[in-house]
């Protein structure tokens, strides 16, 4: 009997070893994935700071209108932040690729419908910066040409208008990526709804005040009380 | 070369005409001026002229009648020749600026195929504009042989006000010469300098984006020409859009700036500047009657302090936001702002302008509260000044142009590391 239980474990420990040596070369290929993935991250992270130092990448992100992407990045540096990113980037796909070496059902599966929603994870991503790019130019747009307008709220038109874009951007970008359903909707629509509901209340408030100056020109001009204003641009 | 937008008749005409001494182009925004009143009004103007000549009318109302195409020989001088022909009205999206422009290369284009000597444009509104304009414009380049003649008005203390402020300062500052209005808008000019500046505009390879307004006192100075003054008179203007300010700065100074940047590696040359010869008398200027509401601005100055220093920072210096910060909360009685800092703020918005720093709409649109404040400062220091008090509050003005220069031309050449 105990010959039959020696054998037994024998068995099942060289069935258990060679379920192990089975795995050594996919676990084999997953380090060299990941050794060759950091090495080009690491390359191509120093290429691209370099470069973006040249171009004095942290300038122009400031002059472009984004100030708060300083803010987000490590050592305040958007040329650091990107490039964190990227090769992070490129260490996660080489860990994907590693994994998908292991002759397995379920690491293959979850690497493939990880790849099929890579397309949906990028359009999100350039659906926020368009957004992002879009909405502080609008609101720009909005906040010089209020204040030109003299509009006592021409801050908080350009900060709506801001909210608005960004709001419908963030919402197209969920939708995107599948997260949420039906509630994102709702509460997109809730949102949308208030910040228009905001801004009408804004340019109402602000063409207050254009309505009774321009009713103020003319009733001066029709009164014949009101003198011509001698000034001339040209 | 803008010959494509004329149409085929008017072609035609210019070919069989063959050549002219002279081509007067008159730009005519509010379609008013007939084309027998334009040519009447030429050979009025030519007859006085020491020497007959041939000329060709160009205007812009889009008409073009068979009475006013046929040469008409004068019966006093029988040599002198004058001919008319019309051009397209302007696009419909076209601002006053771009129009004039156009029309500009438009006369430039016949000039150049008529091989003229001389070319008068004026697009002041045609109620002031008399034989007396046309005369002054040219003469001084038929008969005295300058390539460029700028006008002078005649003007209240509160017009021409962006002439004023900037772009008279500027040119004086940049390229040395004291002219009161760089961008006319109406010139005389050599067939030299016409010459010069169409082989630009074909050289440039984004010519179509210069406005050719802007471009003509730049490249006198530039090319060396001979370039006068002649007093034409008073010219009336259009009554003031506030609403669209922002979009006339745009306009005036978005061309002046683009101007500036082409020319720089002449300009940074430049020091101090030289008064130019003056024709014809001034008219007295009749006494300024209208209120000007200076609340308004620096109401609108304060709102700009308050909610665009996020674009401003991008622009202008520290000690300059400083400034116009304390500038804001002065009262009212007190506002008052430096010649030095308006100089500066200049320079600082054509630099911005040329790096991009921000969007170019927006950095020229951000200006229009730094001008109203200005406009206000000067109203105010103004309010009980004769003619010769302002002609000495610019002549002061200007001079702070000059004295600031070195300031440009540090930031100019080393934006990054000079910054005060």
């Amino acid at each position: 009997m105990w010959d039959e239980v020696g054998q037994t474990l024998k068995l099942s420990m060289t069935k258990m070893l060679s379920q192990l040596a089975s795995l050594l070369p996919g676990i084999v290929a997953l380090m060299t994935a990941l050794f060759v993935a950091a090495l080009v991250a690491w390359a191509l992270s120093t290429m691209l700071r370099r470069s973006l130092a040249g171009f004095q990448f942290d300038r122009r992100v400031a002059q472009w209108g984004f100030p708060a992407l300083a803010e987000w990045a490590p050592s305040s540096s958007p040329t650091l932040l990107v490039t964190r990113a990227i090769g992070w980037t490129i260490v996660f796909v080489g860990f994907l690729v590693g994994i998908s070496a292991f002759d397995g059902a379920l690491p293959s599966q979850f690497v493939r419908q990880l790849f099929a929603y890579l397309p949906d994870v990028m359009t999100a991503i350039v659906v926020l910066v368009a957004g992002s790019v879009a909405a502080r130019f609008l609101a720009r747009s909005v906040l010089i040409g209020a204040v030109n307008m003299n509009l006592q709220y021409a801050r908080l038109l350009s900060v709506g208008v801001k909210w608005l874009v960004t709001v419908l951007a963030v919402t197209i970008a969920i939708e995107r990526l599948r997260i949420g359903g039906g509630i994102i909707r709702l509460a997109f629509g809730i949102l949308f709804g208030g910040i228009v509901l905001a801004l009408a209340l804004a340019v109402g408030l602000g063409s207050k005040e254009l309505v009774s100056r321009s009713l103020e020109r003319e009733a001066s001009k029709t009164s014949g009380s009101h003198l011509k204003e001698p000034v001339g641009h040209l | 070369m803008e010959l494509d937008a004329i149409p085929q008749p008017e072609l035609e005409q210019i070919e069989q005409m063959g050549g002219a001494d002279l081509v007067i182009g008159i730009v005519d925004l509010e379609r008013r001026v007939e084309g027998g009143t334009a040519v009447a009004m030429t050979r009025e103007a030519l007859a006085e002229l020491s020497q007959p000549l041939r000329a060709m009318v160009v205007c812009n109302n889009g008409t073009h009648g068979p009475g006013t195409a046929a040469p008409e020989a004068d019966v006093d001088k029988p040599s002198l020749t004058v001919s008319s022909c019309g051009l397209p009205l302007p696009g419909p999206a076209e601002t006053q600026q771009q129009t004039i422009s156009n029309a500009y290369r438009r006369v430039f284009a016949v000039g150049h195929k008529l091989g003229v000597r001389a070319c008068g444009v004026i697009a002041t509104p045609p109620e002031a504009v008399t034989r007396k304009w046309v005369y002054q414009l040219v003469q001084p380049v038929v008969d005295l042989g300058f390539d460029l003649v700028a006008p002078c008005y005649t003007r209240q203390k509160m017009e021409g006000l962006l002439n004023r402020s900037m772009l008279s300062p500027l040119h004086r500052a940049l390229y040395g010469e004291r002219l009161e209005n760089p961008m006319g808008p109406d010139f005389g000019l050599s067939g030299r300098l016409l010459q010069r500046i169409l082989a630009q505009d074909s050289t440039r390879q984004r010519g179509g984006e210069r406005s050719a307004l802007a471009s003509l006192a730049s490249a006198a100075a530039c090319g060396g020409f001979q370039v006068c003054e002649s007093h034409l008179g008073v010219r009336t203007h259009s009554p003031v859009d506030w609403e669209n300010l922002s979009s006339l700065l745009v306009d005036i100074l978005g061309a002046t700036f683009l101007e500036m940047e082409g020319r720089a590696a002449y300009w940074q040359n430049i020091r101090g500047s030289k008064a130019l010869p003056k024709f014809g008398l001034p008219e007295p200027a009749v006494p300024d009657t209208g209120t000007v509401d200076v609340n308004r601005m620096i109401e609108t100055f304060q709102l700009g302090t308050q909610n665009l220093q996020d674009v401003w920072g991008l622009i202008l210096p520290p000690t300059t936001s400083l400034e116009l910060r304390r500038l804001a909360r002065l009262p009212r009685d007190q506002f008052c702002l430096p010649d030095q800092v308006w100089a500066r703020i200049v320079y600082d918005f054509a630099l911005g302008h040329r790096l991009r720093t921000i969007n170019r709409d927006h950095l020229l649109r951000s200006m229009t509260p730094l001008y109203l404040g200005w406009i206000a400062s000067y109203t105010m220091e103004m309010q009980a000044a004769g003619p010769a008090e302002v002609a000495l509050r610019i002549e002061r003005l200007s001079k702070a142009y000059e004295d600031n220069k070195s300031y440009l031309l540090s930031r100019w050449r080393w934006p990054d590391r000079f910054n005060p």
